[in-house]
């Protein structure tokens, strides 16, 4: 079983593998060694978001310009950017990865978020937004690989992709 | 100034330069007026213009000399209103926000929106946005302009009528627009670095 740090690293590495020119983010402190390392790499420019639907449309109209992006958010933020990823991305073949960090379950602290956030895998999928897990059951050197590959299926499917992290203990 | 003499002058201010445009009747009547591959129509995701002229304005920087023009309500900037904030963080110089106020969300039957009580050029001043407030053809003539001749962003807030053109919805599948307008910024990339 691998350690959130372990996994932080992982995909701190499959991020630097897509090589994204910008990089949209909303806090989170799972998150906060990926999200520090976008902010202080020399390559990507990292922009806070104040709302997920907000960092949706910037994303698309990013893609729309050819840059390459990531969105790296929480996953309770999934709920806020929902319709924005269903009516524009989604609705207009752009392709789009988010990166978002699993609150809800084992090892989660906060009660109020485990009722939507142990859902985000199928109300996304209700929402027709395709998402991936990855979590303690995957192998470790599994997890860049993965990722970099839910970054192509985004852009040979032409539609937004959900990469649901656990940096979560276990 | 009704929102019809409002398109007009503006996109003969700016004829050819990227838009982003605002959902229901901003989206019919423009174009009704003059559809153009370089208009994306964003068909349903109120809030969001502002932001994906933000994208827009961010990526194809130094790419194309274009101004981006986001074509917004004022009930749909209240919906997004966030992106304020994040376009004079990021502080684009092509960016061109144009705010079509006519008070209310007319598409759904002209229901009051909060623009009465906001001075929206002292919200964009306050997020380092210069901005003018115009209520005249004239005044928004000078305004558009003003607004070609400096650098960005820039908040026109464009006071309108409530009345409307009849004019079609656009019912096709949005990758359509979406397409036409893919095709038109590589066409403009093609043009202004050609090979």
């Amino acid at each position: 079983m691998s350690t959130p740090d372990e996994r932080s690293a992982a995909v701190i590495s499959a991020g630097d593998r897509i090589d994204p020119e910008w990089v949209l983010h909303l806090p989170s402190s799972t998150l906060k060694h990926i999200i520090d390392h976008c902010i202080g790499r020399p390559g990507p420019r990292a922009i806070p978001v104040p709302r997920e639907e907000e960092g949706v449309g910037i994303a698309s109209g990013l893609v729309l310009a050819g840059r390459r992006v990531l969105m790296v958010i929480q996953d309770n933020g999934i709920g806020n950017a929902l319709t924005a990823l269903t009516t524009f991305p989604a609705a207009y073949h752009l392709p789009l990865l988010l990166l978002t960090s699993r609150r809800g379950g084992l090892g989660e602290y906060n009660s109020m978020i485990h009722t939507f956030c142990e859902r985000v895998v199928a109300v996304s999928d209700a929402a027709g937004l395709r998402s991936f897990n990855l979590d303690g059951t995957v192998a470790i050197d599994e997890w860049g690989r993965r990722i970099v590959d839910a970054y192509e299926f985004a852009r040979v499917t032409r539609r937004p992709v959900i990469v649901d992290l656990n940096l979560m203990r276990e | 100034m009704n929102r019809w003499d409002a398109l007009s002058a503006i996109v003969a201010a700016f004829p050819t330069e990227p838009y982003v445009v605002t959902l229901g009747g901003t989206t019919r009547e423009i174009a009704l007026q003059r559809r153009g591959q370089n208009h994306l129509y964003v068909l349903d995701s109120m809030g969001l213009p502002p932001a994906i002229g933000l994208g827009l304005a961010l990526g194809l920087a130094g790419v194309l000399p274009d101004r981006i023009v986001v074509l917004e309500g004022d009930g749909s900037l209240l919906m997004g209103f966030s992106s304020l904030a994040t376009i004079g963080l990021t502080s684009p110089a092509n960016l061109l926000l144009i705010v079509l106020d006519n008070g209310t969300y007319a598409a759904t039957g002209n229901q009051p929106t909060a623009a009465s009580a906001v001075d929206f050029v002292v919200v964009a001043a306050g997020c380092g946005i210069e901005g003018r407030d115009v209520a005249t053809i004239d005044d928004l003539c000078g305004a558009l302009a003003w607004a070609r001749g400096v650098a960005g962003p820039i908040l026109l807030r464009v006071r309108i009528d409530t009345t409307a053109r009849q004019a079609p919805f656009l019912l096709e599948d949005p990758v359509l627009p979406g397409a036409d307008f893919a095709r038109y910024l590589e066409a403009r990339h093609v043009a202004t670095h050609p090979a």
